[in-house]
């Protein structure tokens, strides 16, 4: 628990709170004032809104111990403020609430606007107000409303605070253009390299609900030297990033992978067969691991093949993989494929770093853990879902 | 919707954040803004131990003027780079970048860094900054370091930043009177993460040609061959086969749909650097 002094609605508040309890259930909770409703309680339908410092804020994601200091400002404490009961009489007015449930925190977002963009019209209000979400559809009612207050406000005469935030947020206009002055530019900084997306290896597609990976990099060695390096379980698996194996035979192995996504852990504990043939250069190893703290479970179908190229050889890879679980709902495929390929080239060179000598992986880049860093993979399913789930946005 | 449990602690320098997250030994992270972090933290899809919440650090928090360049502190927020209008006067695209990230109360909230640090694909820091030949410095127990922006940003989520380091500043350089810059971005609805988005600097004083493409799988791409024609011949350069070879040669992986998209905000972020 964490001693907090803040001010709420003007007056003095100290608390004693857990770090984790987010603002808006402290505000409903603790000090009963449940004006501030919660939505999505994940900060995008705009339905707790209320003023931190003095700014429009989502009390759901701000957090009570973070608000040590500041001034707290709820729906309830506008009784006396003259803008805040225009914008009550405009609402009233133009029926731009039904249920109610989202016209606090538009109350809240309506004022700002009204304050902060003193010559917005009907698009620049729409576009100001569109963190805010309401499902009875009231928006016409609601922008009608906000642009009358900023009208009659208007009509009494630009009072200097009015033309002072007219001319603070006056668009940023670039000085008038002058005949295009053709020049050669200097070189660039160069870009992080890309990875490269290598030819199709299989022509038969993955199985019903499994995705394909195609990945190819260049061993610094012969095919034959890559082959032996393949037989032993152990010192490929050190190669992944992330990877450890508790148990390996020529056959099987048994053990983990450990990845990270962002501020997110997971590790994916399971077993693996592994087959060889010798006469094609081809290996397969197939696969299943579960992660117990998120619930994903995953499967892989992983064939590699070996081929000589200009005294070194070219190894192919195809992962077909299914997801369950969270994984499972992941959305845009190009980013597991960028991941992938770098996921497939650092493999390479760490494969590459053994293969010459030395034992040490490389590391994913300077300063980093070789943990796989597999930051695309759940981030983005954790963010497609999040987005596509309540039609989020951020 | 409730996070998991986690301490918190609010150090007052980089220094004490520094070693605050070394203490945790891999389980803290960093609290900015908060605008990606407290959902993911609601969510339960992140539970670290602590919180450092680094918003108050003064040193991260100014936007100074400094030889010919502007230095931003990782802790500043979204509506602070809009309202500096005066002090950001010989770089507008950051004002005008910043007006433009998600919905206002976002911006209240969140922090230059936090989206930097954060390395969504489709957010705006990434691919302007980058535009702008920014340089992120960052510091960690082994000292302080400069990244140039082009190459901080990896993959998705992922940055050049180790485990143990913190953004202290990004260093914008000032653009010259000559200067031209253009920005456009693609959102079904207003606020949300684009579907592609572009930015364009052309500043002849300084020789610099700009232009990016973002909001892909992975970091921005730059379309070195097709800023270097327009700064050389100007609006002749910008045909529609130019931009679409651009892109096709730059992100292979598009398909016809992203291609377009993509082609489209190009043509429309240059246009406006072009003022044509």
């Amino acid at each position: 628990m964490n001693q907090v002094v803040f001010t709420l609605n003007g007056e003095r508040t100290e608390a004693l709170v857990e770090p984790r309890l987010h603002l808006a259930d402290y505000l409903r909770d603790t000090s009963r004032l449940t004006g501030t409703h919660l939505g999505c309680e994940h900060g995008v339908c705009g339905a707790c809104t209320v003023l931190i410092d003095g700014q429009p804020a989502r009390s759901c994601i701000a957090f009570t111990v973070a608000c040590d200091g500041r001034d707290v400002r709820t729906i309830e404490g506008f009784e006396d403020d003259a803008l805040m009961k225009d914008l009550r009489t405009a609402f009233t007015r133009d029926h731009a609430l039904q249920c109610g449930f989202c016209t606090p925190g538009m109350l809240i977002a309506a004022r700002d606007v009204v304050m902060r963009c003193p010559d917005a019209d009907d698009k620049r209000i729409r576009s100001e107000m569109s963190g805010n979400l309401c499902r009875c559809t009231g928006y016409l009612g609601i922008a009608n409303a906000i642009n009358s207050v900023i009208q009659a406000r208007r009509g009494g005469g630009a009072t200097p605070a009015i033309r002072t935030a007219i001319a603070a947020n006056a668009p940023v206009v670039q000085p008038l253009a002058k005949p295009w002055q053709a020049f050669t530019p200097a070189d660039a900084e160069a870009a992080a390299p890309r990875p490269a997306v290598a030819a199709p290896l299989d022509d038969a597609g993955p199985r019903e609900g499994w995705q394909r990976i195609e990945e190819s990099f260049i061993a610094n060695h012969s095919p034959g030297r890559v082959w032996e390096i393949f037989a032993d379980t152990a010192g490929v698996a050190a190669c992944l990033p992330g990877a450890s194996i508790d148990e390996a035979t020529p056959t099987s192995a048994k053990g983990r992978i450990d990845v990270r996504f962002g501020p997110m852990k997971a590790s994916f504990a399971g077993a693996t067969s592994l087959e060889r043939n010798e006469t094609r250069m081809e290996g397969r190893i197939r696969g299943g691991g579960s992660d117990s703290l998120t619930g994903s479970r995953a499967k892989a179908d992983i064939t590699y093949r070996l081929a000589s190229e200009h005294d070194r050889t070219r190894v192919s890879i195809v992962m077909d993989y299914n997801l369950q679980g969270p994984l499972a709902q992941f959305s845009r495929s190009g980013i597991v494929k960028a991941f992938a390929g770098r996921m497939v080239a650092q493999f390479g060179e760490n494969l590459n770093a053994k293969l010459g000598g030395g034992s040490a992986p490389i590391p994913l880049a300077a300063g980093r853990t070789a943990e796989l860093n597999a930051g695309n993979v759940l981030w983005q399913w954790l963010w497609s879902t999040i987005k596509k789930l309540l039609g989020l946005t951020r | 919707m409730k996070s998991a449990k986690f301490d918190y602690t609010r150090p007052h320098d980089v220094r004490a954040a520094i070693h605050a997250l070394a203490d945790a030994l891999g389980e803290a992270k960093f609290l900015a803004g908060g605008q990606s972090l407290g959902p993911m933290l609601n969510l339960r899809l992140t539970r670290p131990k602590l919180l450092v919440d680094v918003s108050r650090i003064e040193a991260l928090r100014s936007i100074d003027v400094v030889n010919g360049s502007i230095r931003i502190g990782a802790a500043v927020t979204h509506a602070e780079i809009e309202d500096a209008g005066a002090s950001l006067a010989r770089n507008a695209m950051l004002p005008a970048v910043a007006r433009e990230i998600a919905y206002r109360t976002i911006r209240n909230r969140g922090t230059i860094g936090g989206s930097l640090a954060h390395a969504d694909p489709a957010a705006d820091w990434p691919l302007a900054l980058a535009a702008l030949d920014a340089v992120i410095i960052v510091n960690g127990p082994a000292g302080q370091r400069s990244i140039p922006s082009a190459r901080f940003m990896l993959a998705a989520f992922t940055t050049q930043l180790a485990d143990d380091e913190m953004i202290e500043a990004i260093i914008v350089p000032e653009l010259s009177p000559s200067a031209r810059w253009g920005t456009y971005k693609f959102c079904k609805r207003t606020g949300e993460f684009p579907d592609a988005a572009a930015m364009a600097v052309f500043d002849p004083a300084r020789r610099i040609a700009r232009v990016y493409v973002g909001a892909l799988s992975g970091a921005p791409v730059p379309l070195d061959a097709l800023a270097r024609g327009i700064a050389q011949q100007g609006a002749v350069a910008l045909t529609a086969t130019a931009v679409d070879r651009a892109i096709a040669m730059a992100v292979p992986e598009l398909d016809a749909v992203g291609r377009k998209m993509h082609a489209a905000t190009t043509m429309r972020a240059v246009q406006q650097a072009l003022a044509s």
